[in-house]
């Protein structure tokens, strides 16, 4: 029992990595509309932020809140800059521009850092807790911790907020929005900018985990993916819940199913992910899109 | 509107003339390669009588940069202090220096064959040293059929080194994943006691070489293997695999994990799940600074790692006047490709003496000369290998190194080890 149990705790300890990331996605989809492929470069850059304050000698958590302000600021920047001119046009070339980024991106933290993988110090003690024989490590625990929060705080900030509710209307009709006297472009890039800063945060958290270079997320951007279409893209509560049945199933399929083993295990929570696409086009907590005629 | 609409169609126009710029640049340069390669004059491309031409791509960005840039920063290191020595001096009788040419593929096979091909346009006289197992089986065929050596490569499958026959132009330099998965298996036969292995290894070529070897030489001991599991080099955790091995409460683990965050996981999350068997690292992973140190490898009884070249750091080497000329010359040349050591700048520097070593005994500046030279060199003492071990590339079957020692981690480097 206790076995299986691990194995749970550990899915959950991996998915929490995928659903951080997740959470990023969603919140641009969320503020923008749009589907953020260089999400995961973004964060490893202001990761590399961190990284570099720590170098300097500062304490971690100064590098976090450098590498957040630096977050914020960059993705502000790049939309204002770049997203800008695609926006309005064919979500398609979007797409496309966003994947031109992440190599950019890449890129760039490659020039300035390197592609060696370099540890990174965790915000928390690097201790294993033994709970009634399932072992959980403190530093799981905290991101878990942290990104229950965040995806609370998001889901109040769309809920129940002004801002919020400002941020959804632009996504979903920027040209109304913008006739009834909502400062369409500001609060696209507030997204954007939140977005970036909330994937710092991320970074920061599973960099001690993966260790950091600049493609650092890159497969991790995958999963990510896969969490934030099955939870629905714009539900952060969907990317986090997602983001842990991926990481769960993925361990109990290649444990407990032989002919599954480690070699097909990855292809489990996917084939349950088309599954559920099926039955609901929206994701498991997604809202259906209700076009009117 | 107008104003929105003119840059758009400037910014076509300019990506239309600069795909057409790239698309005949690039017409242009085969065509141009052509009559080079099917020239009729004696000497092979590559080499005059002062210079001779080398290149290699290895990943020198992505995961395995670490290990790539040092393919090229010891053998550069190498050939760069040969040179302001004079050069090479050749069978023919003639001095050259040596170029190096290095280009970036990232581990990915496709950029390695793209790289591949550039290279030999740009006239390389032989490809050498590179990193990786896919990257050079995407090679392979291509330099096999156009006769450019593929030399001395720092990828441990047995492909490479196991059929001599069928790709004259091949060699492998460091030992075959099967010679060190024997090594292991050997010392735990050799205790003469009853022991039980968990293992772990890459779902591919070099996971399984790793196996056959261990299995080969457990094979009717009172060796067994309780569990065992894979892991794609892509994943992003190996814990579940961890986990699931250390129900089994094996005494050994043979941890054959290439990539290095993966690899500190395994250190990480088996101790933390209080299972604390005598591990095994391949030799590419087992680096103090960047795994053990991290992954808290002090906390198990024993970590084990084959070996074959002297580390240039340890203090135990440091009156080692082949230690000490290597670490000359890396400052002075190596370490503006990296900073960051792995055994690889080591065993690539010892690569270069191995080059240096065929160049003296070649008569003609030909590829068919030098591959000669290159598969007749036996019992040569390269620098920085460790004592007892020498080149042989006469074996038909195996790499140019095909013997390795286990070493012990001792909490801060490694020393020799007697048995289990």
């Amino acid at each position: 029992m206790s076995y299986f149990v691990q194995l749970v705790v550990d899915g959950l300890a991996t998915g929490s990595i995928y659903g951080a990331l997740a959470l990023a996605i969603v919140l641009v989809n969320r503020s923008t509309g749009m589907i953020n492929f260089s999400q995961g470069a973004l964060a490893v850059l202001s990761t590399f932020v961190a990284y570099a304050v720590v170098q300097a000698g500062g304490p971690l958590l100064l590098g976090l809140v450098v590498a957040v302000a630096f977050g914020v600021v960059l993705g502000a920047v790049l939309e204002r800059l770049v997203v800008r001119r695609f926006e309005g046009g064919d979500p398609n070339t979007a797409v496309v521009a966003t994947i031109g980024l992440l190599v950019l991106v890449s890129g760039i933290a490659g020039a300035i850092w390197s592609y060696d993988p370099r540890a990174f110090p965790s915000l928390f003690p690097n201790e294993t807790l033994a709970l009634g024989g399932v072992f959980v490590s403190v530093r799981s625990l905290g991101t878990t911790a942290v990104l229950v929060a965040v995806m609370v705080a998001l889901q109040l900030l769309f809920r129940a907020t002004k801002l919020g509710l400002a941020m959804r209307a632009v996504a979903d009709n920027p040209g109304s929005s913008a006739l009834s006297g909502l400062p369409v472009s500001r609060l696209l890039m507030l997204g954007w900018g939140i977005a970036a800063g909330l994937g710092a945060v991320a970074g920061v958290l599973v960099a001690p985990q993966l260790f950091i270079s600049p493609t650092m997320l890159d497969f991790t951007l995958v999963y990510a993916l896969a969490a934030a279409i099955l939870g629905g893209l714009d539900s952060p509560l969907g990317a986090v819940v997602a983001g842990w049945f991926i990481g769960v199933v993925e361990n109990l399929a290649g444990a407990y199913v032989d002919v599954i083993g480690n070699d097909l295990k990855i292809a489990v929570p996917f084939a349950a992910m088309i599954v559920v696409l099926v039955l609901r086009p929206q994701g498991l907590f997604g809202r259906r899109t209700v076009v009117r005629v | 509107m107008k104003s929105v609409q003119h840059p758009r169609r400037l910014s076509g126009a300019v990506a239309l003339i600069g795909v057409t710029a790239l698309l005949v640049s690039g017409c242009t340069r085969e065509e141009a390669s052509t009559p080079s390669s099917s020239g009729t004059a004696e000497a092979s491309p590559g080499i005059t009588d002062t210079t001779v031409s080398l290149g290699i791509s290895s990943p020198l960005s992505g995961a395995t940069a670490g290990p790539g840039s040092c393919t090229v920063a010891g053998l550069d290191s190498f050939l760069e202090a040969k040179n302001a020595e004079g050069g090479f001096t050749f069978g023919d009788g003639k001095t050259r220096k040596v170029t190096l040419e290095y280009l970036d593929d990232a581990y990915d096979p496709a950029k390695a064959v793209a790289n591949f091909r550039q290279l030999v346009n740009k006239g390389i006289f032989a490809y050498v040293g590179a990193l990786g197992t896919p990257t050079n089986a995407a090679v392979m065929p291509i330099a096999n059929q156009q006769e450019v050596p593929q030399v001395l490569l720092t990828a441990g499958a047995g492909e490479f080194s196991d059929d001599q026959q069928a790709n004259p132009w091949t060699s492998g330099f460091v030992p075959t994943y099967t010679t060190e998965g024997a090594a292991f298996g050997k010392l735990l036969v050799d205790a003469n006691q009853p022991i039980t292995v968990a293992t772990l290894v890459q779902n591919d070529d070099y996971g399984t070489g790793y196996l056959d070897g261990f299995q080969s030489a457990i094979e009717g001991s009172q060796v067994k293997v309780l569990d065992s599991a894979t892991y794609e080099p892509t994943d992003t955790s190996v814990d579940g695999q961890v986990t699931q091995l250390a129900a089994s409460k094996a005494d050994v683990l043979l941890s054959a994990v290439s990539v290095t965050p993966l690899q500190v996981g395994v250190l990480t999350k088996a101790q933390s799940l209080g299972w604390k068997p005598r591990i095994f690292l391949p030799s590419n992973t087992s680096t103090p600074a960047t795994v053990l140190q991290p992954g808290g490898a002090a906390a198990y009884p024993d970590v084990y790692t084959p070996s074959f070249a002297k580390t240039p750091a340890s203090p135990a080497f440091a009156n080692d006047p082949d230690v000490q000329a290597y670490n000359t010359a890396f400052e002075q040349y190596g370490s503006k490709i990296t900073k960051t050591y792995t055994p690889h700048c080591a065993w690539s520097y010892a690569e270069g003496a191995v080059l240096g070593e065929a160049f003296s005994t070649m008569e003609e500046p030909t590829r068919e000369a030098f591959m000669t030279s290159l598969r007749s060199i036996s019992g040569f003492q390269a620098p920085l290998l460790l004592d007892g071990i020498t080149i042989d590339t006469t074996k038909e079957d195996q790499a140019a190194v095909f013997t390795v020692n286990l070493v012990r981690y001792n909490g801060t480097g490694y020393e020799p080890v007697q048995g289990y």
